[in-house]
């Protein structure tokens, strides 16, 4: 359904210098799919969200969704991606229009795309709202007399609306607090059952959130993607060591202190002088020195269909 | 052992144009020396607002105190002028806050800073060589790589983390022995939150620091935190010990939020969501503010219920407590009886 094949988006900056914001990520989604993609603030992972729908131009790599060449897609073909594949971002009281009922927002998409119109428009925006849990005593209100997780609600809604094949969602929970959060949770997991053809790629820094709602999921750092595989396998037996630091970082919530803590030093490097060899060497507690800093480690597939970035993916750690 | 911090009976209100928004609703907490209380809650509960007006930050008009007493260390708080506030915030009590990037002048190197805030903390009694060397001992002390690089950098030069372990040493220079950290790593991406947080529970050992955590996340809190207390529409609505936060809760808001956080190593088939909204404050129920979200509601709950000890160091403001025998309650054990 989705696929991203060596996809690099560098952004020039002011100083002269390249932030290689993403830097050779390669993923494929199959229909159905629910991916969560993972990491830390600066690891490309909303970037690779935009570049997948074009909402920022790639430097090199190859995206389809379908049959669409999303990188040379123009015209009518760049208006079908549009209705095809369809985003939410994180924060909903900057992405609907302060000047526009709920209603009209939903309804925007359908008239550009469709040929719905009159009635039938109207309910297909009033089906949409209500499949969200906003009943009609909503639809004629403006973003600011809703809560955030009643804004973010109808930001799915109207994303929804096109029936599109592919979802973006980008850290739809961050913003909201923790029981809304669990409401936009459920709302998505029962979207999940009710669209069971709909791909969904959701990005997010919330490890918990994820395993919650994905079945797969790819952990970025530094512009690339350093394990990726199933929720479950990931979550449980991680073969990266950033992806072990990440996880064994998560606060969870129970009494017990954990013991099994592994604490990353330091701060992720700059994207605009990424380290040489493997990116993660500067922090990793694992990485040898004459290996990981000069070698990039390759691409390993291990036999349950993970594949890993790590020179000592498949060997114990050194010593 | 006596408390360090008293809070009894707070109230606070704002009087805004739409009428009198009851924010803080008398509210008691107490907290001993070398004690790391959580503070939990949701956006608008009055738990940022709760620690603030007690060290007389929140400005009147249009906060207003109504009732209650604040006492530090045996000493009143509220009535002091704001000259003698002055000397306890700083000295005895200290802040830090989420974004530590606001708390930091962009102009002004960081060394110089700490140097500023600690000779005003000794009410300039100590000259910049002697702030300079506690500064430098300070920034040793939250282990921030390379001290004098730091020392002398802008604070746009360093990482959130970095910012926040500056901050943490700037408050904890007069050895005060009161931290309260609202929210101190909600901005952070979650390995550097493993490390302040980690550096938040030393600090707590070490320094003999007593403690208020600001928080919406329970996981966050049971990271550093003895004690939690949990608060939902200007009160507080249940406080006990972290572990029987977690094993035995009781009040079913508590109960509520736990089951809405999702488990990353326990994978759920369902999460619990809270249905409604917050009460309207300009006009809070007379009972139990939770009532009209409450699965359990019965009428009993229109009426006014005290936070009650249950067990020892364990209270709950619910009809729903042990103890708290109800003649609703006692109607439905004699019915599962029968």
């Amino acid at each position: 359904m989705l696929e991203i094949d060596n996809l690099k988006v560098h952004f020039p900056v002011a100083s002269g210098q390249t932030v290689r914001a993403v830097d050779g990520v390669t993923l494929t989604l199959s229909a159905g799919e629910t991916m969560g993609l993972v990491g830390e603030s600066g690891s490309g992972k909303s970037t690779v969200g935009k570049a997948a729908l074009r909402l920022v131009p790639s430097t090199s790599g190859a995206i389809r969704i379908g049959d669409l060449d999303v990188t040379k897609a123009r015209g009518p073909q760049m208006r079908k991606l549009r209705s095809r594949a369809q985003m939410v971002f994180q924060d909903p009281h900057s992405s609907l229009n302060p000047r526009m009922t709920i209603r009209r927002a939903v309804a925007e998409g359908l008239i550009l795309n469709t040929s719905l119109r009159g009635r039938a428009l109207n309910e297909k925006v009033a089906g949409m709202l209500e499949s969200m849990g906003l009943p009609a005593q909503f639809h004629d209100r403006f973003p600011h007399e809703l809560s955030g997780g009643q804004k973010q609600r109808v930001c799915i809604a109207r994303a929804l609306a096109l029936d599109p094949d592919l979802l973006v969602l980008d850290e739809p929970t961050s913003a909201l607090d923790v029981s809304v959060q669990a409401q936009i949770l459920r709302v998505l997991r029962r979207l999940h059952e009710a669209r069971p053809e709909m791909t969904q790629l959701f990005i997010s820094h919330n490890l918990a959130v994820v395993r919650f709602l994905c079945q797969t999921v790819a952990v970025m750092y530094l512009g690339r993607i350093v394990e990726m595989g199933s929720v479950s396998r990931v979550f449980d037996a991680p073969a990266h060591p950033y992806t072990r630091a990440l996880l064994s970082a998560v606060p969870v919530p129970e009494a017990k202190r954990r013991p099994d803590r592994i604490r990353l030093q330091g701060d992720i490097p700059s994207p605009t002088a990424l380290p040489k060899g493997c990116a993660f060497h500067t922090r990793c507690p694992i990485a040898k020195k004459g290996v990981c800093n000069v070698e990039e480690p390759p691409e390993i597939g291990l036999e349950d269909g993970r594949v890993v970035r790590c020179h000592f993916a498949l060997g114990p750690a050194p010593e | 052992m006596d408390s360090l911090l008293d809070i009894r009976n707070l109230s606070l209100v704002f009087d805004t144009f739409d009428g009198t928004y009851h924010a803080i609703d008398d509210v008691s907490l107490s907290l001993k020396p070398g004690e790391a209380l959580g503070l939990v809650g949701e956006t608008g509960c009055g738990k940022s607002v709760l620690t603030r007006a007690a060290f007389g930050l929140v400005p009147s008009p249009p906060a207003r105190i109504t009732q209650g007493s604040v006492k530090l260390d045996g000493m009143e708080l509220l009535g002091l002028t704001d000259r003698a506030l002055r000397q306890v915030r700083g000295r005895q009590v200290a802040m830090i806050f989420q974004d530590p990037m606001t708390y930091l002048n962009p102009v002004f190197k960081v060394g110089t800073q700490l140097v500023d805030a600690i000779r005003a903390q000794h009410g300039g009694a100590i000259d910049r060589k002697a702030a300079r060397e506690i500064a430098l001992d300070m920034l040793e002390k939250v282990h921030l790589p390379n001290p004098l690089r730091q020392f002398n950098s802008y604070p746009h030069e360093l990482s959130g983390g970095m910012r926040q372990r500056i901050l943490i040493a700037m408050a904890l220079a007069a050895r005060p022995k009161l931290l309260i950290a609202d929210e101190p790593t909600t901005a952070l991406d979650v390995t550097i939150q493993a490390q302040i947080l980690d550096l938040m529970a030393e600090l707590v050992d070490d320094m003999n620091l007593s403690m208020i955590m600001i928080s919406h996340d329970l996981g966050v809190v049971a990271q550093v935190c003895s004690r939690v207390a949990v608060m939902y529409a200007g009160k507080i609505v249940e406080d006990a010990p972290i572990r029987e936060i977690f094993e035995t809760p009781v009040h079913p808001y508590t109960k509520g939020l736990l089951g809405a956080l999702p488990h990353p190593f326990r994978p759920a088939d369902d999460l619990e969501s809270i249905p409604g909204n917050l009460p309207d404050l300009l006009d809070p129920p007379p009972g139990c503010r939770f009532a009209g979200r409450c699965t359990f509601r019965r009428p009993e709950c229109d009426a006014p219920i005290p936070l009650a000890e249950i067990a020892p160091r364990h209270s709950v403001a619910c009809v729903l407590r042990p103890g708290a025998v109800t003649p609703a309650v006692a109607a439905t054990k004699d019915l599962n009886h029968a």
